[in-house]
Formats: C-alpha cells, structure tokens, sequence
C-alpha cells in the first residue's frame, strides 16, 4: 500500500477512534459484549481483502496464481465488495448482539468515512468536474478550477456521524433507528456527490441508492415497531 | 479398526476444488500467436511521439513488474474510454519475449501503441526516477503535464485524463 493511501487509513481509523472516545463517555451502550474498536478496524480491513479480491477477479487477475498483487491495494478495491465485506465480518463479530452493535458503531463508521474522504488531502486526490465557486481548486501546474468533491463529502459525512452521536446522547432514538439512518446518510452523500466526481466508468450508483433505501427501510420499520410496542 | 478421521473426509471432499483451483493458476491465459515486441526508441524520437497533435498519456511498464499487472487492465480502460488520447507503452529493460508476452496477456484489449527503451533512461530523465510502474501525462502541445510514480489508481487516472483531454 503506498504511504499516502496509508495516511488516509490512518486518518479514517483515527476519526472512529475519537468518535468511539466522544460517544463512550456519553453512554454509548455498545452492545455489551463487544469491542467496537476491534470489531470495527477488523471489520475495515476484512473488507479491504474481500475488495481487492473481487476488483482483482473483476480485472481477470488470478488470486492464486498472483497472490502477491492482494497487497497492491492501490491498484483499485471494489467498492461493492469492500462494503459487503466489511458489514458481513461487523455482522458475524456482533452476532451476539446485532441491533445493539450496529446502532453503537453507527456514528463511529460515518466519521471514519469522513476521515477516510479527508484523506484524500494526503492522496492528492480531492478534487472533482471543474467549477467557478469562490473555493474550488486546482491541480498542482493547472488552472482548472475544481469542486473538492473529497471534501465535500467528508464534511456531510461528519455533521451526520456528529447529529446521530448527539441523538443518541438526548433522543434515546429506536434501537436500529440510528444505524438507518446512518446508511441513509453514507449513500446519500455519495449519490449526491458523485455527479461531481471524475471516473472512468462512473461509482457503483446501485449500491449506494440500495444503502439509502435500506437505511429509509430500517428507521422506518424501527418508528414502526417501537410505536406498536406497548409501554 | 480406526474410524476415518474428520480432517481426511472434509480435505477428500475439497480435493477436486483444490485441484481445479491450482490447475486455473497454472494456465498462463495466452493463446495464439504473441503480438511483435515494442519498437526501441532514443529520447528524441520518444520526444516527437509525444508531441503530436493530440494529448498523450505515457504508461511504463515492464514484464518482470509485479504491479504492472495489477495496473494493465486500468490502462486498458483508459485507452478505450478516452480515444482522443493517445495511449503510449513505454517497455523499460525487458526482453523481447517478455514483452510480447506481456503484451498478449495483460494488454491485448488496450488501444495503445508501445515503444521500448532498453537502458530505462528516458522515464529517469523525465524524473520518474528508476521504479516502474509510473505514468506521464501530455497535454495537445506535448507539454508535459503530470507525472504519477508507482501504481495509478482510477481517480488519479480518470483526474489526468480529464486534465489533458480538454
């Protein structure tokens, strides 16, 4: 992994340590038997692994006949896998307690997605489509000016991970609500980023449109049951 | 008599998948006759093939380069994506067959055309220093506009090419 992509990482894994210390000494009741912390880096880099290898099935490279290129993380990580991977190792690790572990690690994930999209000032790769605003910027040597669209997105990403942290402090929100909404937040901040982002073959729209309407789902079915329950 | 143990059953029962697996690594994904190796070339004449009329994105690899693999189907995107661009393989301290090997396995859908530099001199005076992979953008007027050393990843890739292809 090269040095500026570990700085992101590292960036990222910081945001959710200081989240998990901010909401731990506001109650945060997290899942009882589970360390959010561990479960959370180990699920990040679970699915990592899982992206890689389907981005590198999905280049047609062999796993095991090029196993040394796993590590090649730059070389592209399948958002998709990535995502399915890492909520499916966080779903086993809380398996003891699911509804409890999603809704503690909710504002924790969003704010290292915020960091993970901060990152990108130590990548150099903020910026997005040209624009005029008064803070768009440049490439260094060129005089496109351009949405920092990595910015963007980690500041949304952060004022919702803050906003459900501070909910679950004074709203004593549903159990799962947080969590539903904190999926509604990650994909739609990216579906609403992403015309200003710059790819070859354009984001995976679908997953992100698939995690805002099962994050409208869950905080949906979550009002639901709890208006339902009795007292 | 011993009954059979756990362990035997489950890695008899797994052993087709095994083999199959280690039969699919095995298998170089090359069929066919392999393409012609790339054409030397000396600084000058690397310097008129990028300062043609349209921007040019110059791509190092090697055969022998681990994360040139990892990196081939990208290129490969890019040239076809972009074809206004002109996509330049430049081959550094490779063999003949090396190359063409290369070429047929890792490059073959990639609309570029590829050029070798034997000594690896040209990327180094270009200040891309000596590590391969690394990848050089050119403007229309062959002004050199960027230059990424190491793996090059899609943002990086589709940034440049949004930068030169204007």
């Amino acid at each position: 992994m090269e040095f500026s992509l570990l700085a992101a990482a590292a960036i990222a894994a910081g945001a959710f340590w200081l989240m998990i210390r901010w909401e731990a000494k506001r109650g945060n009741a997290a899942g009882c038997a589970l360390d959010i912390w561990e479960a959370g880096i180990t699920s990040a880099v679970a699915g990592v692994f899982i992206g890689r290898l389907t981005a590198m099935i999905s280049a047609g490279i062999n796993p095991f006949s090029d196993p040394g290129q796993i590590l090649l993380v730059r070389s592209g990580v399948s958002t998709v896998g990535a995502v399915l991977g890492t909520l499916a190792t966080y779903l086993f690790l809380a398996r003891r307690d699911i509804v409890g572990g999603l809704d503690a690690v909710a504002p924790a994930a969003l704010a290292a997605l915020a960091g993970w999209h901060g990152g990108c000032l130590a990548t150099n790769g903020c910026l997005g489509t040209e624009s005029t605003l008064p803070w768009a910027m440049t490439l260094d040597g060129s005089t496109v000016t351009r949405h920092p669209v990595e910015l963007y997105a980690a500041i949304l990403l952060a004022i919702g991970a803050i906003g459900i942290a501070l909910w679950k402090e004074h709203g004593r929100p549903w159990p799962l609500a947080p969590t539903g909404v904190a999926l509604f937040v990650a994909g739609g901040v990216r579906l609403v980023t992403e015309p200003m982002r710059i790819s070859l073959a354009g984001g995976p729209i679908l997953l992100y449109g698939t995690g805002c309407v099962i994050g409208a789902t869950l905080l949906g079915w979550s009002a639901i049951t709890h208006t339902r329950s009795p007292a | 008599m011993a009954a059979p143990s756990v362990v035997g059953g489950a890695l008899r029962r797994i052993a087709p998948l095994i083999a199959a697996l280690a039969l699919s690594a095995c298998s170089s994904g090359v069929s066919g006759p392999l393409p012609d190796p790339p054409t030397p070339v000396t600084a000058e004449e690397f310097t008129t093939l990028v300062a043609s009329e349209s921007p040019a994105v110059v791509n190092v690899w090697a055969s022998w380069c681990l994360p040139c693999r990892s990196e081939a189907p990208l290129i490969a995107a890019g040239s076809q994506s972009h074809p206004d661009v002109t996509f330049i393989g430049l081959n550094v301290k490779d063999t003949e067959s090396g190359a063409s090997g290369f070429m047929a396995e890792f490059l073959s859908e990639a609309d570029m055309i590829h050029v070798s530099d034997p000594s690896g001199r040209i990327p180094i005076d270009l200040g891309a220093g000596p590590g391969v992979p690394a990848t050089f953008f050119y403007a229309s007027d062959g002004a050199l506009i960027a230059t990424h050393r190491g793996v090059i990843d899609e943002p990086t890739l589709a940034r440049f090419l949004d930068e030169i292809d204007r």
